[in-house]
Order: C-alpha cells, then structure tokens, then sequence
C-alpha cells in the first residue's frame, strides 16, 4: 500500500471515529458562571483566576475570565458579538471615545452612575481613571452624561534611566535632567561616553504622538489645545513647530538610538533592559517588563524634562489603563456589577498591584507600591486632562508620520508642521 | 589542473557557497527557536550565543522548560484539537475538493464557468474580513462554539484553492484512459475514485501538506468562533506564554518547538510527493 494511501484510511479512520464525538460538541455557547468576563490580558489570566477563587469561596457566585489575545482578535471577537448579540457580562471595546459611544448608544453598555455614587464607590478612583469613563454633557457623541466603565488599574508614560550608565558618562543619576537644555546636554555627555541616550518604540505611532503631547500641554494648556483641535489655531503656529524641533534637536545631538523611527516598543524594552541605551520613554508597565527582563537593572523614572518657554505645566500621557464595561443586556449585570465593586476594593487591587507590578485604580493602595512605581503613581495626578473633543485619526497619524520624518531628517519642522495642518484642512472640509 | 578545472571548482564553490548561506538563513531561526526553548529568560536578553550553555554539560541546559511548557500550557487537550482539526479537515477538504474539481474538469452543466470563477474569487477574502458574517451564519446554524462550526470554516476556507489546484492537474491529465474506461463498463464515479483520484497523488500531497500547515497554523478564526478552552487548538496554548507587556520567551519557544514537530513530520512523510507535484505541473493550476 503506498504512503498516500495508508495516509488517506488513516485520515478516514479519525474522521470517522471522531466524527461523533464533533456531533456530540454543544451547538450553543452555554454558561459555565454566573458572570462571565472577556479579557485581553493574558499575562494576568492566573491572577484573575486567584481572584475569582476568593470571590466564589466569599459569595457563591462563579465568575469566569476567559482571554483572547492578542487585542486585534479581542476586539474583532467584541464586534461580533456584538452584532450577534452574544456579548458577554463584562468586556471592552477597545476603542476610542467615539468607539465606546457607539456601544454605548446601541445599548451594549450599561451606565453605572448610580451604582458608582452608592456607597461612594467612585471615590476610591484616581480622578484622571474615572474621567476617561465618564461622559459630560453636551458630549460630542450625544451620549448620555454619566459612567461607564470601572477602571481596573491606571498607567503614565515617564523617562527611565540607566544610573549605571548615567555614572559611567559622569552625570549624576539622583540629580536627572529637569529642563530640555539640561536633558539634551545630558544626552550630548552620554552620547560622548559612547552610550546610546534615548530609545522608545517610536516605530509605534501612538508613542511618538503620546511624547509630543506631553510638550503640547507644556506649550498650549487646555484652552490652546481645544483652540487646535476646533481648528483655529493652525499646527502651523510657532508652538507646534517648536514641538517638531525639538525631534529635530535631539536628531542634531545624536540622542537617538539607531532605528528608533521603525523600532517597536518591544525591541526599544529590549534595548533599555539589556543596558544598551541609558534612557527609555515607556509606560509604567515597563516596570514589570524590565523586572522580567533584567531583574538586577538598576533604574530610576523622570517625568519628560519641560521647556523654559513652557507657559503651561507639562503633563504625562496616561490615565486610564484597562477598564471593564458590563452589558446593559446581560441578565447577570447586578452580578456582575457586584464582583467588579469587590475586585476593586482594597483585598484584590493589593493582590492584583503585587502580582501584576501595575498600579491600581484604588488610590488607596497605590500608597504600598514598590518605589518606582510609586512615582508613576503619585503622577497619575499629572497625567492629561479629558478634552471635550478629539483630534481625527487623519490628523493624528499626520502628526505622528510627520514626527518620524523630521528624526530621519526627511522634513524640516516647518514643512511638517505645514503637511500636518493640510492634513488638518482636508478634514475640516471633509465635515 | 586545467583552466577549465579551476573554473569548474570555482563555480562550483561559489554556487555551494550562496545556497549554504541561503540554506543557512533558512534553518538560523529554527536553531534560535530550540536553543532559546533551552535557556531561561535572562541569559535570551543577555546572551547573544546560539549555545544555551556548554556543550560539556548539556544537562544543565533547561530542558525543564519542555515539560513546564507542556503542562503550563494545558498542550495536552490543545495538541489532540489540533490533531482532530487538521486531520478531519484536510480529510474533507481533499475528499470534498477533488470531486468538485473532477466535475469541473470534466462534466458539462449550466454555469460551469460562473461557479468556478465565483468560487475562486473567495480566494481574495481575506479571513478577518468576513469574522462578522460567519459569527452570524454560525450564530443562527447554532454552531457557534462547537468543534463542527468551526471545522466547516477551516473546510470552506480550504475548498477555494484546493479546487483550483486540483482542476488544473485533471485538465492535463489524457481523456483517452477516462475513455478507455468508459468502455470498459466504469462509472463516472468509478473513473474518479479509480483513475483520476490515484493520478494526482502529487497533487494531494501538495494539498495535505498546504492545508496541514494552515489548519495546524491558525487560531484567529478558532478565537472568534470558539469560547470553551477545551475546543481551542494548539495555538492557543502558545497565547499563554504571550502577555500583553510580558512574553515568556522560553516557555514559548519550547512551546514552539513542541507544535512544530507533527508538521514537520507531515512535511517528511509527503515531501516525496510535493517534489513529484511541482515537476509534475501540480502548482501550475
């Protein structure tokens, strides 16, 4: 019998064999829990689990976590179920302001105001998490004034530095750069010291875009940025080309690590973990990143360095980190609503703080924090305002490609500057 | 040595030279595979060496890592589904894309040429695009989250090419032995399972190991369809080892090493056949 053939009754044999057993499989997705959770965050899958261990020994109630990764299926898996109609108890768009509106407005997601309100509930929130659940009134979306989600932990985006490698060029790593001339001289001496200064996925164009708003706010404040936004200040003004020189003056000094324009965030961890580059401009989950990476690395965390010229304090891209919203249909909401009241209390965010290296929602807990975290913590309160309005996805990826192109020396800031506002210009007229 | 013998050894050398380096290339990201699956997570960020430590004592090199993986990762249940996947779907997909690729090939009907084409432009969905609608269809067939909704999405999602190829192998192969057997008293059906289905052996093979690869490979579709744990395949396992900020690099490459082995095996049981396949015009389609 040839190899093909003794392959094909092989093949038959199975699929006959387990033929039943596919028949046997249950046609509909059935509940195993009381409330069942949808998440992205496979790397806390075991502490969630421990979680709902306690919760069950506690109530009675089975909660179930079930995880989808990586986030593009999650939220592929979201917008199915959605128009199937088989969202889950608990889950998250995994969008934008303007995505989660339009969940909100098809009456996928519950308002959880006045759940919030009992017993003060919101009160145990850092502000800046809550806020980026909430909508006001007079929302550009026309959604309901209120809450919608319960923030699970929250995030800023700050400097790591090497000290070992701050020493080693001379620079005095409890005394880090505060102002932009000090950080540029900073990185001139490392640089001498042949030492890579600066790495970051800048290859990802949120984390390029996320490093100029913070010198947007340094720049503009609040009124300024909403005045761009609305259109009436061109990305064509002093301020905003000042923000595409700075990328030029750190490209002039050579502060940049090679690649940096197609680096993603992962390689740029790689980078900072191995001490190949002395600073890093990361999210506070680089903490647990580096600990897994290089547990001995010895670091410490600064906020951007401001301008002089800066009228306005320079805040930090951050807030919320990940958030659950509950389905306004789901016959298991109070359920539900009860066990996120308890996974935010103090018992399992202390749990969750440990075992995750992220920092918490409950501010409370924020306070036993390990040191460097502690300050990305004490930050949040730093950490960008809500804007009633967002800029378009256009023009942001403008802004963003703009950016990469002025470190690769491809535009000066001012033609940056000038495609942004085009950009900008075109998606005024488009309205 | 003559001139023409230098030349021959110079040519020779070279052209090994370039396809040692091609092959080279080729295998370096297999070898960083196992010897990673070998090390812990800090000599991967802080040794640059292909060796997870001295060849003296390969002992001391991780091998722990396999059987944490396996056990971690819950491979047992998430290997035998993917087992039952590629198998029983392969199965189908060659059973169910030969016949309609015979009839195509070889029977006359109305919209024989509109269907073909039809069928052949799927090819140029690509699978996120229609997640919506399938979640729908299998939602209202109630085979949303069952081992059958999702085998009949890896089957259809095979059937397109696998038709194709195979048409374009019956299209060469000579009518006169067909017609031999007609007179000889054999059925069309018999002319197929008797003839032509032995024939494009290559071409099965060539098909066995596409779609092995496929099915074995895939587990965007088998997260959108499936919910239960138990039904997800082997890929899912690896998801366990891949966080949101923190990758498990070890475990994932023993991991890796682990699900790439029936493949592998797959390829060498049928690499005889692809070899014969694409001499044979199987790939020409």
């Amino acid at each position: 019998m040839s190899r093909l053939r003794i392959f094909a009754v092989v093949n038959l044999c199975f699929a006959l064999m387990l033929g039943a057993f596919t028949g046997c499989t249950p046609r509909e997705a059935k509940p195993k829990a009381d409330v069942v959770i949808w998440h992205w965050m496979t790397d806390r899958q075991a502490a969630f689990e421990k979680l709902t261990e306690d919760y069950y020994k506690e109530t009675g109630i089975r909660v179930l976590f079930e995880t989808y990764a990586p986030t593009d299926v999650y939220k592929n898996k979201i917008s199915a179920a959605a128009t199937a109609n088989l969202l889950p108890d608990v889950f998250n768009p995994m969008g934008d302001k303007k995505e989660v509106a339009a969940y909100i407005n098809a009456d996928f997601i519950a308002d959880l105001t006045e759940e919030m309100n009992i017993d003060g509930w919101k009160d145990i929130f850092f502000e800046k998490a809550l806020a980026q659940n909430t909508f006001e009134a007079g929302n550009e979306w026309n959604v309901k004034p209120g809450i919608y989600a319960v923030p699970l932990d929250v995030n800023s985006l700050m400097i790591y530095y090497n000290k070992d490698l701050f020493k080693q060029a001379g620079l005095d790593p409890e005394n880090y750069p505060k102002t932009w001339p000090e950080f540029i001289e900073a990185g001139k001496k490392l640089r001498a010291a042949n030492i890579q200064p600066f790495v970051s996925g800048f290859g990802e164009g949120w984390l390029i875009g996320a490093f100029a708003q913070s010198y947007q706010w340094n720049l503009f404040g609040r009124d300024g940025i909403i005045s761009v936004l609305e259109g009436k200040t061109p990305y064509t003004d002093a301020r905003w080309v000042r923000i595409f020189q700075l990328f030029e003056e750190m490209r002039n000094n050579r502060l940049f690590a090679s690649g940096i324009v197609t680096m993603v965030n992962k390689d740029a961890e790689r980078s900072f973990a191995t001490g190949r580059a002395a600073m890093a401009f990361n999210g506070s989950w680089g903490v647990n990143v580096y600990n897994s990476m290089n547990p001995d690395l010895n670091y410490g965390v600064m906020p951007p360095p401001y301008l002089p010229e800066g009228k306005f304090p320079l805040l930090l891209f951050g807030g919320e980190g990940s958030s659950f919203f509950v389905n306004a249909a789901s016959p298991n909401k109070q359920k539900a609503i009860d066990f996120l009241r308890w996974m935010t209390q103090s018992g399992p965010q202390t749990f969750l703080a440990k075992e995750t290296l992220n920092i918490p929602s409950n501010r409370e807990v924020a306070q036993d924090l390990p040191p460097v975290l502690r300050i990305f913590s004490e930050n949040i309160k730093n950490t960008f305002e809500p804007l009633p309005k967002v800029e378009s996805w256009q023009v942001t990826n403008f802004i963003n490609i703009n950016l990469q192109s002025v470190i690769i020396g491809e535009r000066t800031p001012q033609s940056a500057a000038a495609e942004v506002q085009a950009e900008k210009e075109r998606q005024m007229k488009g309205k | 040595m003559t001139i023409y013998k230098i030349k021959k050894v110079l040519n020779s050398t070279l052209i090994h030279a370039i396809l040692m380096s091609v092959a080279l290339t080729c295998v370096f990201p297999v070898f960083w595979m196992i010897s990673s699956s070998l090390k812990t997570q800090d000599q991967i960020f802080k040794s640059m060496s292909l060796l997870p430590g001295s060849l003296l004592d390969i002992f001391s090199w991780n091998w722990s890592n396999y059987i944490v993986a396996f056990v971690k990762a819950d491979f047992g249940f998430y290997f035998f589904n993917s087992v039952f996947y590629t198998v029983v779907g392969v199965f189908f997909i060659i059973l169910i894309a030969s016949m309609a690729a015979y009839a195509f090939s070889r029977l006359q009907f109305f919209g024989k040429n509109v269907l073909f084409y039809m069928l052949i432009a799927t090819l140029l969905i690509p699978i996120p695009g229609v997640f919506v609608p399938l979640y729908l269809l299998l939602k209202n067939l109630g085979l949303l989250d069952s081992r059958t909704g999702l085998l009949l999405c890896y089957i259809s999602n095979g059937l397109a090419f696998a038709i194709f190829l195979l048409k374009g192998f019956f299209d060469q192969l000579p009518k006169e032995v067909e017609e031999a057997a007609l007179i000889d008293g054999c059925s069309r059906f018999g002319i197929y399972w008797r003839i032509a289905l032995p024939l494009a052996k290559p071409a099965i093979a060539t098909l066995v190991i596409m779609n092995s690869l496929t099915i074995w490979n895939e587990f965007l579709l088998a997260l959108v369809v499936l919910q239960d744990k138990a039904k997800m395949p082997i890929q899912r396992g690896l998801m366990v080892f891949q966080g949101t900020f923190i990758t498990d690099y070890p475990m994932l490459m023993a991991g890796l090493t682990i699900a790439t082995i029936p493949i592998v095996i797959v390829y060498l049981l049928m690499q005889k056949h692809i070899v014969k396949g694409i001499a044979s015009g199987a790939l020409k389609g």
